[in-house]
């Protein structure tokens, strides 16, 4: 059998997805990237290989925010965006799907989708309020694991208003409500609310959201969210299985679909990935007035990438030597 | 000989021309402030007051620049008007107070007012007192003065084969040095033609989609490649062929800019909504994007306005401020290239 790996190594969670050539999904990880990339990418990827010998895996694909620096390491055969990654595993489970909400660690999109391709997207703009860390964060503060924070919130009855413009401001409303002595779970059900109200006015200001509507990303496992997201919408709201790990799932299956275009995979092995020493540094280039941050990923002594220099010299200095790297 | 400094930021990109001619014509030696660069954004916004955009900031870093280079004088104008009815961004009013109350040790600054809302007597008027500071008679001054408008009339003809107001700049310049028939300057390739491709080109569907994308926003946030994080190269090696709003033509513009039910009195949200909307309606425009800088008073409508009023073609707005990871907008770009050429080939 041979086997098609995806890669989502986001700010909050490293997630993995093995399908088979049909797409569908024989092994799923979740991880957390704990600020270090590289180690959930080892990690993964070792789990992976107890099951599955390094042979089977045809092509990988790899998303999320250290998607390139996961494709340096792995060497993958695609390195998309969230965004198309996202749409692409929804449509899988849901053809029919024309909105997507994914929620992750650091950032929050809406996906318009119409026939299944995507018509429109937005993604937060400068602030990151109301994702998966701010929520974590809370959790923490009230000492509830997350993952029953959303079971919390749906055990409310009455819940209580926060408000859910900045992170800031919600903290400091959810001490106030504490501080009068209301029910943790009302606080949590309101918190959540908010953050779904905060969604709908600035990332989905102005989409127009259609059923059928899917809600997947990290926060995706809060049910308090997606009551609230139903509540709000007026419409049911559908989170796939495979919710926490969707990312990873359009990775892989975007990797299938260009393997079939082209032979063998840019896969270096598990040996490459498990045994060697990654780093990475960066310096200031004092080539000319630009001054670029150009950050070096090392494997032991090996330069596998230059990134940052503006005029590309150095990126281009790795090409010219070994072809080999020119992806 | 005297020198005068030029600040390359703000209305550098639409007006350079006109200003270099005419102090070079007046006998003025002209300096112009680098490329923007790390140290000038850094100055900038150490300086500069917080409330002010970005671009703002990087004209703060631009004067600074200018004063290390020992210049006799700084050319910062009041900009209140360029053209009849229409008004720039209230900033631009401030500019030179602005400078003269951060920056100590300022060179004298000309910081001639240009107010055409009205007429042109006023301008007319500070121009020759402006001749007279450099020994310069009435006659003199008129001639450096038809020179300069016949330069940016040159210049504006460039950018309208399709080049970005920066790229145009830099076409404007050489000929300059090595004069050729005003007809060679237009044979050059328009802009992205020679950008090179390949490096990410695997981050995104392959270039075969020749896709179109309109990249919209004030020209001084979009020809900055600091600003704008490289925006429309970014785009160009992705693939897309960039239409700006410089590549249109005016009245074309001005007559889509016409149909809001109220007059746009920004002269540049005016021109962004015209193009806008006459993207909107060109079949061979895939996707806008609009560009925006954090804080901007004016883009906060004008964005808004053009976010309304797109409805045939993806639009994006993408927002900008100094931060130096260029991550989101990475992620957000090759996103809205994909969603179009999927969009086009599904079509």
């Amino acid at each position: 059998m041979k086997y098609y790996l995806g890669v989502d190594i986001g700010s909050v969670s490293s997630n993995f997805v093995l399908t088979n050539p049909r797409g569908e999904v024989v092994e799923a990880i979740y991880l957390r990237t704990m600020g270090n990339p590289v180690q959930a990418v080892r990690q993964g990827l070792s789990m992976v290989m107890k099951k599955y010998p390094e042979t089977t895996i045809r092509g990988i694909g790899t998303t999320g925010s250290a998607r390139r620096l996961a494709a340096v390491i792995m060497g993958a055969d695609v390195v998309k965006n969230e965004i198309t990654a996202h749409a692409v595993a929804a449509s899988k489970f849901y053809p029919e799907v024309r909105t997507v909400v994914e929620i992750g660690g650091q950032d929050s999109k809406i996906i318009i989708l119409r026939d299944g391709i995507v018509v429109d997207f937005a993604m937060n703009t400068v602030c990151a309020a109301g994702t998966g860390s701010f929520l974590d964060q809370q959790a923490m503060r009230l000492d509830i694991p997350i993952e029953h924070f959303g079971r919390q919130a749906l055990k409310s009855k009455q819940l209580v208003r926060i408000a859910g413009r900045c992170g800031v401001f919600a903290e400091s409303d959810m001490i106030h409500k504490q501080q009068m002595g209301y029910p943790v779970e009302d606080i949590i059900a309101g918190l959540c609310e908010a953050l779904a109200r905060n969604f709908l006015n600035n990332v989905a200001k102005g989409k127009d959201i259609q059923e059928p509507v899917v809600f997947q990303g990290g926060v995706a496992a809060n049910m308090g969210m997606k009551q609230a997201f139903e509540k709000l919408l007026g419409k049911p709201v559908m989170v796939p299985q495979q919710y926490h790990v969707m990312g990873a799932l359009g990775a892989a299956i975007l990797a299938s679909e260009s393997i079939t275009h082209r032979k063998g995979s840019r896969f270096k092995g598990c040996g490459f990935v498990l045994e060697g020493d990654f780093t990475t540094r960066s310096f200031e280039c004092n080539g000319c007035p630009n001054m670029c941050e150009v950050v070096t990923i090392k494997r032991d002594e090996e330069v596998l990438a230059y990134w940052g220099d503006r005029c590309r010299r150095w990126e281009a200095s790795l090409t010219e030597q070994r072809p080999a790297l020119a992806w | 000989m005297k020198t005068i400094g030029i600040p390359r930021g703000l209305f550098f990109y639409y007006y350079y021309p006109l200003w270099r001619t005419f102090f070079e014509k007046l006998g003025v030696q002209v300096v112009v402030s680098a490329p923007t660069n790390r140290r000038i954004v850094d100055q900038g916004l150490l300086t500069a007051v917080n409330e002010a955009c970005l671009p703002v900031k990087v004209y703060y870093g631009h004067v600074l620049d200018l004063c290390h280079r020992g210049v006799d004088y700084i050319f910062a104008p009041r900009l209140v008007s360029v053209e009849y009815r229409g008004y720039i961004c209230p900033k631009f009013m401030g500019i030179p107070d602005m400078l003269r109350a951060q920056i100590p040790d300022l060179p004298p600054l000309i910081d001639i007012k240009v107010d055409l809302s009205r007429d042109e007597r006023q301008l007319e008027r500070d121009v020759f007192e402006l001749g007279k500071l450099f020994g310069s008679d009435r006659y003199k001054v008129k001639a450096a003065w038809a020179a300069g408008q016949q330069e940016l009339e040159e210049f504006r003809r460039i950018a309208a084969v399709g080049f970005p107001l920066n790229q145009a700049v830099t076409i404007w310049e050489r000929a300059g040095e090595a004069p050729m028939a005003s007809g060679d300057k237009t044979r050059l390739n328009p802009g992205g033609e020679n950008i090179r491709t390949g490096g990410e080109a695997s981050e995104a569907t392959p270039r075969s989609s020749d896709l179109t994308i309109g990249v919209l926003g004030h020209g001084y946030s979009l020809c900055d490649a600091m600003v704008s994080m490289g925006l429309v190269r970014k785009l160009q090696e992705l693939g897309a062929r960039v239409v700006t709003a410089e590549m249109l033509k005016t009245d074309e513009v001005e007559a889509y800019a016409s149909t809001l039910p109220k007059r746009m009195f920004w002269t540049l949200g005016k021109k962004n909504i015209g193009s806008a909307l006459w993207m909107d309606e060109e079949p061979a425009v895939d996707g806008i994007i609009y560009l925006a800088c954090f804080g901007c008073g004016p883009d906060s409508l004008v964005g808004e306005i053009i976010a309304r009023r797109v409805v045939n073609t993806p639009f994006m707005m993408m927002i900008v401020d100094e931060h130096t990871g260029e991550a989101g907008v990475v992620t957000r770009l090759e996103a809205f290239y994909d969603m179009v050429a999927r969009r086009k080939n599904a079509v």
